[in-house]
């Protein structure tokens, strides 16, 4: 009969010497990935997140505190917060109205909504202590299912599941490797858009900001103009946007924002964009938006936030600050992010806070 | 369970275990257990259609051998089952639609999802190993298989299941029965089998394959001319790797059970004539095509006409041999033109020997030889062509290809340019350069086929010091490790045949 016979001592030595080699390899590399002359070669570093520009927010983040020594206010929104709110500016207002000069830091990434957005405040309060979290909202965060094309994979990442508890050995290495970190951006080599891109991604890396900001250059056509149900290439928003709805679900998130207040001591403020009165016309018209303002203020006010609604700014951002109905170019980030210091200074009176924080 | 996976791992790794602690009478069903087990993670409708084939074939055998007279009827029933179970599940999307709007018409309505068949995965290659069994028990060549479970086995087995081999029962069988013992030096060489065929399927060809751009087989149009020529040569890589390292991962994983398969790629873009390439290129369906058509046709011809260079002679079996090749990879006109260019080789080769004698490969002089290598792969890789791509298509990617003013001169200014931070681009086609990540795989992959080619061995890996296979696995799961943090990853491509 048939038997089997193998070589254990050669089995063995095969194996240890293959864990000890790759071991070995493992922290050449990690070395040199911490060599300071490899940043100024290639700086790009990535957690292998699908959401490249999230990516781009973190390691600025990181910089940002690293320089400055902490960070007092983080405004956390969409892509309407990443192109409408310039953090220098922003805090430049709030120190002519105030002599204080907070340190801030625009946490905007394209397509999150407060689904999303809540798990990303977590993390950012737990690791950067903020004295303030500006929270920037909109009618679209509440409905049900909206951006899920962007939560699902950002969720299903192997070092957000880590960070928020999960462990898992690829998202920790993400977290704590610079030779990780460092290979992460060119990940994808492999693929056939590669070259595009990354293009695309050192492009928007040199755009953003230090703080954050990363301006649009485009100016909108027709954006006060308002849209028609007829027009087929309207019809998709109207169909996603109208017999409007605040979904319950996306109401647990925005509270699982405002509990930060709570456990995390950190102030959060709910800020509602001022989109283009026009974008009403989907939801239902002005009327349907009221609604929504006072469902959301209340909801906020009795959950320990502050809300602050956007009447406050609509008027002082002219039409060609907008690239299209709902985010701001380069004209009218300025003008947002003044008024937006203003409002933050008098809201500051009224609620005393210490916005400045010792560190992080 | 896809077989780069670690669960499938694991689930080899359990099933050898199992199996070498087993009596030998039990052996055989727990390979059918554990062949049953990973065809059901496929589907159970897939377990169903492989049973029923298993026992058809099983008794038809049988009959074959019992039945006194009509046993060639019989064969030619059991011929007609396999292709009608191959043509009317693989190929169902040929007649579903039609087949939905009579049956609507009939006033039956067929839901919305029309009628929904299942294509049974590796079919193709079992209905070929089902078609040889019964011809080799019709012509006497081999004894009919008396256990059900035994013959079963042979269609399920699951390390040639999905892609092949394809093995001949009279060799196979006797195997299951009898396997071969383990010692150090098979181990090794099964394991290093297994690694190379990883390293194949993982590094070179999904790596390769990400790289092509999706579009450029469906749009050549769009792309430069010398694109063209060089994705098309990163292609012909692509599908080489790739079936040559699914069929090195089986045999590895074939071996540990004491079954060794048929070696299916013997280096093939080393050949140097276009019947050298079929010896070398998927041998085990090449040697079927060459028992199953090439000869009975050959033979057949020569008895209604005995002269070796009559036209009939030389032009039919090639032509249909390689015809019934193309057609057993799919159904339409694409495949047919890939196996008549093949054919037309064979035809032109079998031709040149009219006149000069044909002289033993290894005999000619090296550089000629070298040329003929060069020769050969050049034809192989334009074969890819229809291959690849449906007929009109194929003919515009051939014509750009070879047209002049489609090739562009890469922008060596602009990236200059780019490079010291003078200009933005928009996107790296810009420079036109050509894809240097196709050059860096396509060393190791040369340099991997050169070493088995000058040492004519595969694992030459196992003469290498501890320390140095040590290294070479310690940088390929680093390798392997790194290349699956990118978003990619694709089946086996023969596995869709």
């Amino acid at each position: 009969m048939a038997q089997v016979s193998f070589h254990k001592k050669s089995f063995w030595s095969i194996l240890i010497l293959t864990v000890t080699f790759f071991l070995a390899l493992s922290a050449i590399l990690e070395l040199v990935a911490r060599m300071p002359w490899l940043e100024k070669v290639s700086p790009y570093r990535s957690v292998g997140n699908f959401d490249y520009q999230f990516e781009i927010k973190w390691f600025r983040l990181q910089d940002y505190v690293k320089q400055q020594g902490g960070v007092d206010i983080i405004v956390l929104g969409s892509s309407l917060v990443n192109t409408g709110v310039n953090p220098d500016i922003l805090a430049q207002e709030y120190y002519q109205q105030t002599d204080i000069h907070p340190r801030i830091f625009n946490f905007g990434v394209e397509g999150m909504t407060i689904s999303p957005n809540s798990v990303i405040a977590k993390l950012l309060v737990e690791r950067y202590h903020p004295a303030l979290l500006i929270y920037v909202t909109e009618m679209r965060d509440y409905i049900a299912g909206n951006g899920l094309e962007y939560e699902t994979p950002f969720l299903a990442d192997p070092w957000l599941r880590n960070q928020i508890g999960n462990f898992n050995l690829v998202g920790w290495l993400a977290e704590n490797s610079a030779a990780m970190q460092h290979y992460l951006p060119y990940r994808n080599w492999v693929r056939s858009d590669f070259a595009q891109t990354m293009a695309f991604y050192i492009k928007r890396y040199h755009d953003t900001s230090a703080s954050g900001y990363e301006p649009d250059s485009q100016i909108g056509v027709n954006v006060d103009v308002p849209p028609n149900p007829n027009d087929p290439a309207e019809a998709q928003n109207f169909k996603d946007y109208g017999n409007y709805q605040i979904a319950a679900a996306r109401l647990d998130d925005l509270k699982s924002v405002l509990d930060l207040s709570q456990k995390q001591g950190t102030a959060v403020l709910v800020v509602e964009m001022p989109v283009d009165p026009t974008f009403y016309v989907y939801v239902g018209g002005e009327a349907v938006h009221k609604q929504f303002q006072q469902t959301i203020s209340s909801f906020v006010t009795t959950n320990g936030g502050f809300f602050l609604p956007s009447e406050a700014c609509i008027n002082t951002i002219p039409l060609k600050g907008r690239s299209n109905r709902w985010h701001l170019n380069y004209i009218g980030a300025p003008y947002f992010s003044t008024c937006l210091g203003d409002q933050l200074a008098i809201f500051t009176g009224q609620h005393p806070m210490n916005l400045i924080t010792t560190g992080h | 369970m896809t077989i780069t996976s670690l669960v499938f791992a694991l689930f080899c790794a359990g099933s050898i275990l199992i199996y070498w602690r087993l009596p030998q009478r039990f052996r055989i069903l727990w390979l059918f257990a554990v062949s049953m087990a990973f065809v059901l993670t496929w589907s159970w409708e897939l377990a169903g259609i492989l049973l029923v084939v298993a026992t058809v074939n099983f008794y038809l055998g049988r009959w074959l051998v019992a039945a006194k007279d009509g046993r060639r009827g019989l064969l030619w029933i059991g011929i007609g089952f396999n292709i009608l179970a191959l043509v009317a599940l693989k190929y169902s999307n040929f007649y579903v639609t039609a087949l939905t709007n009579l049956l609507e018409k009939m006033g039956i309505h067929t839901g919305a999802g029309g009628l929904l068949l299942l294509v049974p995965i590796g079919l193709s290659f079992i209905a070929v190993q089902m078609i040889s069994y019964l011809v080799d028990v019709y012509n006497r060549i081999f004894k009919p298989e008396t256990g059900w479970l035994d013959f079963a086995l042979y269609v399920v087995y699951f390390p040639k299941m999905l892609s092949g081999p394809v093995e001949r029962a009279r060799t196979i069988l006797p195997m299951f029965k009898q396997p071969k013992g383990l010692d150090a030096q098979s181990s090794e060489h099964y394991f290093w089998l297994v690694v190379v065929g990883l390293f194949r399927k993982i590094v070179l060809a999904d790596t390769l394959s990400s790289i092509i751009p999706a579009t450029i087989f469906l749009h050549p149009g769009a792309y430069a001319g010398q694109d063209l020529v060089l994705y098309l040569f990163a292609y012909a890589f692509v599908i080489y790797n790739d079936f040559a390292g699914y069929t090195s991962i089986v045999r590895g994983i074939s071996g540990f059970f004491g079954i060794e398969l048929t070696n299916n790629f013997k280096l093939p873009y080393f050949s140097r004539s276009i019947s050298e390439f079929w010896e070398r290129w998927h041998v085990s369906l090449s040697n079927w095509l060459r028992d199953y058509i090439f000869f009975p046709t050959s033979r057949a011809l020569l008895k209604r006409i005995p002269k070796r260079d009559a036209v009939a002679n030389l032009v039919v079996p090639p032509m249909l041999t390689m015809a019934v090749s193309g057609m057993w990879h799919g159904l339409s006109w694409n495949f047919l033109l890939w196996g008549g260019l093949h054919g037309l080789y064979l035809l032109i080769e079998r031709l040149s020997t009219l006149w000069s004698p044909r002289r033993l490969l290894d005999e000619l002089p090296k550089w000629r030889q070298a040329l003929s290598a060069l020769g050969i792969f050049v034809l192989v890789v334009l074969t890819w062509i229809p291959f690849r791509m449906a007929l009109p298509t194929a003919w515009q990617y051939l014509v750009r290809m070879l047209t002049p003013s489609a090739w562009i001169k890469p922008d060596f200014w602009l990236f200059r340019m780019y490079i010291i931070g003078k200009t933005q681009v928009s996107s790296w086609t810009e420079f036109n350069l050509p894809d240097v990540r196709v050059f860096i795989l396509l060393i190791p992959a040369l340099l991997l086929d050169w070493k088995q080619y000058r040492h004519k061995d595969e694992t030459f890996f196992t003469k290498w010091p501890v320390w140095a296979k040590a290294l070479f696995l310690a940088v390929l799961v680093l390798v392997i490790f790194l290349l699956s943090r990118a978003e990619t990853g694709a089946p086996f491509i023969y596995q869709g045949f």
